[in-house]
């Protein structure tokens, strides 16, 4: 009996019950995709990281090293397993030559290595590590992955010429977030080019035990050794390739939690208005004596086969689909190994997603309780008081038009229903708004300001130079002189020994100067003003335990000295571990210098970089935009396509949405549709009536989706961006596209389903629907 | 006298193919100005069929039906929907009323079309017809607050609003019972007094006696039809003896 019941009701509404499976099934598909793309990024990272053995610690180091005493280091710690140091020839730019196109313009430190020989290993694209003949050069991945270069291209090394004969996966360099990069050449070659570049040391370790990397660090810091430049770690490698997957994967899950709360609201719209329509019948079986429960089962049957039925269709395509999205992921990592327990995973989501919607079904058939037998036998409908719209009587409307009224009148008359439709609008609403806002905040210019970066226009990086205080000088001195520089600032970055609350020391970087003329954004706290005060990044404070307010105290000339956190910033520079004070200090060597520049002139900016980079060599001059193009563009460039997509499947979902909802509602509504017709009611007036309901519906839904957008959008898009290392921060809104674009959209998109979606009460025969 | 409605041969079918069947089956029907008339026949006669096909509602497959001088096969359909609003009334055997609005807003609903600024004389004309049909005091009402008779009283407020030039009846005392309905027959012969064309759908011998003229239907035709006096208001019971005995005639 139930399978006759479910076959008339879906072939007597068909556009609904498919509507309906559509979004289960899409809703399906990526509760799936999300299951099968985190096992493979774990497991593929897994896999890389494991073939290429990744070092647990690694110490980046330039200037000069002392071997001997690092073995001995080695030698003595019990917790390594291994230890090696590789050499990074780190090559300007302008001297690498791809094929047609230099690295000339690239922000990447662009370096190269010889193949290891204990772990680090540079791997091929096959996961097998590199063998690599003379004359071959193996170029990083993401040069292929941007076009740069392709296998059998010449290439070009400080004059010398070499075949790129393959693509490396280096297991510490991939992302385009890490900072250097890794070409392979044989050593041979390398012998031949070690003079063209500057050197910097890899210091590694492998260790027996990785959970003891803590005291391990501590071990190397206290033990003085080498440590100019950044240090990272283990697990900082992983979350560093797993990043941009890692995000493509929650855009995905919040993508589908908000498709899935529309399938239920579809269920839950289409579930409301049925049992409005079989009030009558519902009563009738009561009064029968049926029980509940058998009721329940006949309305619950068919959406159990509607949500099996769009389950199985959802996960048919999350396995079709999964290929594509696991692309990147295949290219940058290799095959995952649990690639058939991620299936198995995918198929729990969707059964999660199928309980799901027979539980909501059942909560929401919980109402039948309710029905009075008697009544529903006598009325054919709930005796429900809508106060609200009792008040708003049409012999006392002088504002709107009467279909207009009409309109107005239904949706306060049927808030429950049209809660439905409203919760769906604001959803859509949400999603046009977040992403854009998002994007927009990502690509304009102060955002680097959450990045530990200021808003400037010029930086000038120096380091790995002698004589380096003369260098910064000379540039300061032309900069004094070109009046084109309104301000500028000098930061020099030293490191420094702070103690720790169990007496040891540990390692930090701080950069000197006045933090005032390029400020950043603080998450906490402000800027370091007095000679006492410090700011912490994010990931420093952490590690160090300090909070704003707090005393930390730095060992400078071997005498003690307390700071008190003035301020705590998010920085992705430099390992994200950085510190910033103003006090004046002498004795320390320098690290490095940057200098930032503002010029009075933006258009300026191109040919005064050009100018600076030719007059002075041994720095890197960098236009700020051209650096968060380089350092940024992919993840803009990937959130302005995710945003594009998201205004695509938002309107999508708006027009089924509406389409159904006013499909369903002329359905529900023949009978008043007849009267209305009978009363001298012409087709374009219903039609007006509905158009009204909607957009009535619509501009609430785009009120408080903009308001949700700039509350709740914004705590979850900062937690998008909190991956970066950034914590705080409010959207920068485009506000002609986000309050004006984006609503018209919507409207326009709304007012065409509302169209179409009615077009059927022009076919309501008043003769035929009257006698009920 | 002026004619109000001329059916010419209408035909009028449902169903396809072998299934088809005439339901109006040639029906010719003239109506003049002021005229009160009822039609009668047994359930699937084809008297509602025929009301709605007069009325310019429904449709015809073939025949012509002029209403106050126009061919209404060859008017669109928003003109259509002006004349239902302008110069006919609907009252129907159950309320047709909007469950959204109460009984003031229901009855002024149509008048109030494209002509919210006269919403104050709207609203006064429809309080001087509640309160002639009894049922000033419930304005504020919502539909299911109120019996079927008031219901029905409301639904000829609504159709007298455009001062129309005839009021369709279908079945329009039916769901009443006996007292309700005469009191209801009452108000439609004081709106025919006044000049208003009615035509009523029934199968109560009681209610189309009221009427002057009585058309009797049977498979999609008229097969008979009586006239009758001007309702004295005394002579009930002899003129249903009438009616009666015409249908014992024809065999309805």
């Amino acid at each position: 009996m139930y399978y006759r019941i479910i076959r008339n009701d879906i072939l007597k509404s068909k556009a609904i019950t498919l509507t309906t499976m559509i979004f289960v099934a899409a809703a399906a598909m990526l509760v799936s995709l999300a299951a099968i793309l985190v096992v493979n990024l774990s497991g593929a990272l897994d896999t890389l990281m494991t073939q290429a053995k990744t070092p647990h610690f690694m110490q980046m180091h330039s200037g000069d090293i002392d071997t001997a005493r690092l073995t001995s280091f080695a030698g003595q710690n019990s917790n390594v397993d291994e230890f090696q140091v590789l050499e990074f020839l780190n090559m300007d730019g302008a001297q690498i030559i791809l094929g047609d196109s230099s690295l000339a313009n690239n922000v990447q430190d662009n370096g190269f290595s010889i193949q290891s020989k204990k772990f680090d290993y540079l791997l091929d694209l096959d996961g097998n590590i590199i063998n690599v003949s003379d004359g071959e050069l193996y170029v990083p991945i993401s040069y292929m992955r941007d076009n740069t270069t392709k296998v059998g291209d010449k290439a070009v090394i400080s004059g010398k010429e070499f075949t790129v004969a393959g693509f490396l996966r280096d297991s510490q360099m991939n992302s385009t977030l890490s900072s250097s990069k890794r070409f392979l050449v044989s050593e041979k070659d390398y012998a031949e080019i070690k003079n063209l570049g500057g050197m910097e040391y890899l210091i590694e370790f492998r260790l027996k035990d990785l959970s003891a990397l803590g005291a391990f660090e501590a071990a190397y810091a206290s033990a003085e050794l080498e440590a100019n430049g950044p240090t990272i770690t283990y697990p900082l490698f992983k979350t560093i390739n797993a990043l941009s997957d890692g995000m493509m994967i929650a855009v995905i899950l919040l993508v589908s939690a908000l498709v899935v709360a529309i399938a239920f609201m579809c269920i839950r719209f289409t579930l409301l208005a049925k049992i409005e329509d079989d009030y009558r019948e519902i009563g009738v079986m009561k009064a029968i004596g049926l029980r509940v429960s058998d009721i329940k089962k006949i309305y619950l049957a068919k959406y159990a086969a509607i949500a099996a039925a769009g389950s199985i269709l959802g996960f048919a395509l999350s396995v079709m689909l999964k290929g594509m999205l696991l692309e990147n992921i295949r290219l940058y990592m290799g095959e995952s190994e649990n690639s058939s327990f991620a299936v198995a995973l995918g198929i729990i989501g969707i059964l999660l997603v199928f309980l799901a919607i027979i539980s909501y079904v059942s909560g929401v058939l919980k109402r039948f309780r309710k029905i009075s037998a008697a009544e529903a036998i006598r009325f054919g409908a709930s005796q429900e008081k809508n106060a609200g719209a009792n008040r708003f009587c049409l012999n006392g409307n002088r504002l709107f038009n009467t279909n207009i009224f009409l309109g107005i009148k239904d949706v306060l008359a049927r808030k429950r229903l049209y809660a439905t439709m409203l919760a769906v609008l604001v959803i859509s609403a949400f999603i046009i708004i977040v992403p854009q806002n998002l994007y927009n905040t990502i690509s304009s210019k102060s955002f680097i300001k959450y990045m530990g970066i200021g808003n400037y226009d010029m930086r000038i990086d120096i380091q790995q130079i002698d004589n380096i205080s003369e260098k910064a000088a000379e540039i300061l001195k032309t900069m004094n002189s070109d009046s084109t520089i309104s301000k500028y600032a000098v930061l020099t970055t030293k490191t420094f020994k702070a103690k720790m609350e169990d007496g040891s020391e540990e390692n930090i970087k701080i950069e000197l100067g006045d933090h005032s003329i390029f400020p950043i954004e603080y998450s906490q706290g402000r800027a370091p003003a007095a000679e006492d005060e410090i700011a912490l990044s994010a990931l420093n404070a952490d590690e160090l335990s300090k909070k704003v307010g707090e005393v930390i105290t730095l060992v400078i000339e071997g005498k003690e000295k307390n700071l008190t956190v003035s301020g705590i910033y998010s920085d992705i520079t430099n390992g994200g571990k950085t510190a910033k004070a103003v006090f004046t200090d002498n004795s320390n060597d320098i690290m490095w210098f940057v200098i930032c520049a503002e010029l009075s002139d933006q258009s300026l900016v191109d040919e005064k970089t050009s100018e600076y980079a030719d007059r002075f060599v041994f720095a890197t001059i960098s236009d700020i935009d051209e650096f968060i193009t380089q350092t940024y563009g992919s993840t803009i460039s990937s959130v302005k396509k995710a945003s594009n997509a998201a205004i695509a499947v938002a309107l999508i979902i708006t027009v089924l949405v509406t389409l159904l909802f006013m499909k369903m509602l002329v359905v529900k509504d023949r009978y008043s549709i007849a009267v209305m017709k009978a009363f001298g009611f012409t087709n374009s007036d219903i039609t007006a009536q509905y158009v009204s309901r909607s957009v009535f519906v619509l501009i609430v839904g785009i009120v408080l989706g903009t308001l949700l957008a700039n509350t709740l959008g914004e705590v979850l898009a900062g937690a998008v961006i909190s991956t970066f290392g950034a914590s705080t921060f409010h959207f920068a809104v485009n506000p002609l596209s986000a309050y004006l674009l984006s609503p018209l959209m919507m409207i326009g998109s709304v007012l065409i389903a509302t169209m179409i979606g009615t077009s059927g009460a022009g076919q309501i025969k008043i003769s035929e629907s009257i006698k009920e | 006298m002026k004619k109000i409605i001329i059916g010419d041969h209408i035909i009028k079918s449902f169903g396809e193919g072998d299934e088809k069947r005439n339901v109006l089956d040639g029906v010719s029907v003239e109506m003049n100005e002021g005229e009160f008339v009822a039609i009668m026949g047994p359930s699937g006669s084809g008297k509602s069929t025929l009301m709605f096909a007069l009325s310019g509602t429904d449709g015809v497959n073939g025949g012509k039906v002029v209403f106050d001088g126009r061919d209404l096969s060859a008017v669109g359909e928003n003109e259509l929907a002006d004349i239902r609003r302008t110069k006919m009334g609907f009252v129907f055997q159950q309320p047709t009323m909007l469950k959204n609005l109460n009984i003031l807003d229901n009855i002024i609903l149509p008048s109030m079309r494209g002509n919210r600024k006269n919403a104050a004389k709207i609203t006064e004309k429809a309080r001087a017809l509640m309160k002639r049909t009894g049922i000033a005091e419930l304005e504020k009402r919502n539909i299911t607050q109120v019996s079927g008779g008031q219901l029905q009283r409301a639904g000829i407020c609504r159709a007298l609003m455009s001062n129309p030039k005839i009021i369709f009846g279908d079945e329009p005392t039916g769901a009443l019972n006996s007292k309700s309905a005469q009191e209801i027959m009452d108000i439609f012969s004081g709106i025919n007094a006044e000049g208003t064309a009615v035509m009523l759908v029934t199968h109560d011998a009681k209610i189309a006696a009221r009427t002057e003229r009585i058309m009797f239907m049977r498979d999609g035709k008229i097969v008979s039809e009586m006239r009758l006096q001007k309702f004295s208001g005394t002579d009930i019971d002899d003129r249903m003896e009438k009616v009666t005995a015409k249908m014992r005639e024809i065999g309805i």
